[in-house]
């Protein structure tokens, strides 16, 4: 049986990189929408700068799997 | 506020701007027709397009050029509409309002036709072209002072109170002056408070103010006008320059004497300008100087925080410095100045 910390601690490790990833984008995206509006040709490079931010989400969800998966 | 979304729109309105190596392709260009032509290869296309319909020549450029510029302005209002950096944007568009209003002044006071003061109006700032057109429409300047006070537009207070010294007068000068300081009192006044978005606009407006009220003293002393008439026609509120120091320059018998003054100032670079230009009265150079610091300075902006206005006073020099450079490119042509002459003229930033 599995203690109620387990749960807790992966939660909390995925939601900090998910609110993280979700303030980034917000910001890089208001950005981007700014460039793109003048330089549409720069729509590929503000495309991968917001998805960059997606490596913050993908480390809280290792976090939170290695916690579940290890912590006995 | 989104400043992100601001920043990064102004930038890209930057990167559309002439560069030095295009406006050095526009000085080379031997006429106003092969000019013209080099214009329609920039952004400026396709206001030279709608220009050709109505004028030709220099006159045409500078249609297209306030054409361009008031768009400019109005399109930056429309994607800051109902946000705080409004506020900020409008501060500096409210000085086109001015100039307008100096320029329907002037018109109406040397008696020139509707259609010649329209033509030398920029729309740009929060009065449109419908309410410029009416103004034009009065007979005389009590009536366009009469018309801003039936609109309730703010410029009408300082007109009302200084209009029966003109008329007693005659003197526009006095006019445009209360304007002048209207707007500026205006401006400080709304960027008082701490901040550090108001310290930028408070600190390039009170850089203009002095450069203005420098301007002001240098062409008092070259005409020998008496001290106390001219303290009349001073700012207050510059950075540099309080009351006293202002009276003390004005008290001085030359344009050398203000120079040397300066030496221990932020305006120490006029002390480089020849002596010959400086012993002839020659103001016009010391202008052009006064007018390179203040452009760099707020050119210079953009080297400021990003989240911030820094990036749209930034813009607003740079644009307004590369329409300059352009019509100063466009008159050269028509007098034949040679290319060593035109490039001495250019700001470049």
């Amino acid at each position: 049986m599995v203690s109620w910390e387990v749960p807790i601690g992966a939660a909390i490790a995925f939601a900090g990189g998910a609110i993280a990833t979700g303030w980034a984008q917000s910001r890089i995206g208001a950005a981007g929408a700014g460039a793109i509006a003048e330089r549409p040709e720069t729509a590929g490079s503000i495309i991968i700068l917001e998805a960059i931010p997606e490596t913050l989400v993908i480390l809280g969800f290792v976090v939170a799997s290695m916690i579940i998966l290890m912590v006995k | 506020m989104d400043w992100g979304y601001i920043n990064a729109r102004m930038r890209g309105m930057k990167s559309h701007l002439l560069d030095k190596r295009a406006l050095d392709n526009l000085v080379v260009q031997p006429d106003l027709a092969s000019l013209m032509a080099e214009l329609e290869k920039t952004p400026y296309k396709n206001d030279i397009i709608e220009a050709k319909v109505q004028y030709s020549g220099v006159l045409c450029i500078e249609y297209a050029l306030r054409k361009n510029f008031s768009r400019t302005f109005r399109k930056i209002l429309k994607f800051v509409r109902e946000d705080e950096a409004e506020r900020f944007i409008t501060i500096f568009l409210h000085r086109w309002d001015v100039q307008n209003i100096k320029t329907i002044l002037r018109g109406k006071n040397i008696h020139i036709t509707n259609e010649e003061i329209l033509d030398c109006l920029v729309p740009a700032g929060e009065l449109d072209e419908a309410t410029l057109i009416e103004l034009v429409r009065q007979p005389d300047i009590r009536a366009v002072i009469d018309m801003l006070a039936t609109w309730q537009i703010v410029y009408s207070k300082p007109l009302t109170e200084e209009y029966p010294a003109f008329a007693k007068s005659g003197d526009l000068a006095l006019l445009e002056c209360a304007l002048d300081e209207f707007y500026y009192a205006e401006a400080l006044e709304q960027v008082k408070t701490p901040s550090y978005n108001n310290g930028l606009i408070r600190n390039i407006l009170s850089l203009e103010i002095d450069v203005v009220n420098l301007r002001t003293i240098l062409r008092m002393i070259r005409d020998r006008v008496d001290p106390k008439e001219a303290e009349k026609f001073l700012i207050t509120g510059g950075r540099e320059f309080d009351r006293r120091k202002l009276d003390h320059l004005l008290a001085l018998h030359s344009i050398e004497e203000v120079v040397e003054e300066l030496k221990t100032t932020p305006f120490r670079f006029l002390a480089d300008i020849p002596a010959p230009a400086l012993r002839t009265q020659k103001i016009s150079v010391i202008e052009k100087q006064l007018e390179k610091f203040l452009v760099q300075k707020g050119v210079g902006a953009f080297l400021g925080d990003p989240l911030s206005v820094a990036s749209v006073i930034g813009y607003f020099w740079a644009k307004y410095n590369e329409i300059t450079n352009i019509r100063i490119i466009s008159r050269c042509k028509t007098a034949d100045f040679s290319l060593d002459q035109l490039k001495e003229e250019l700001v470049y930033v």
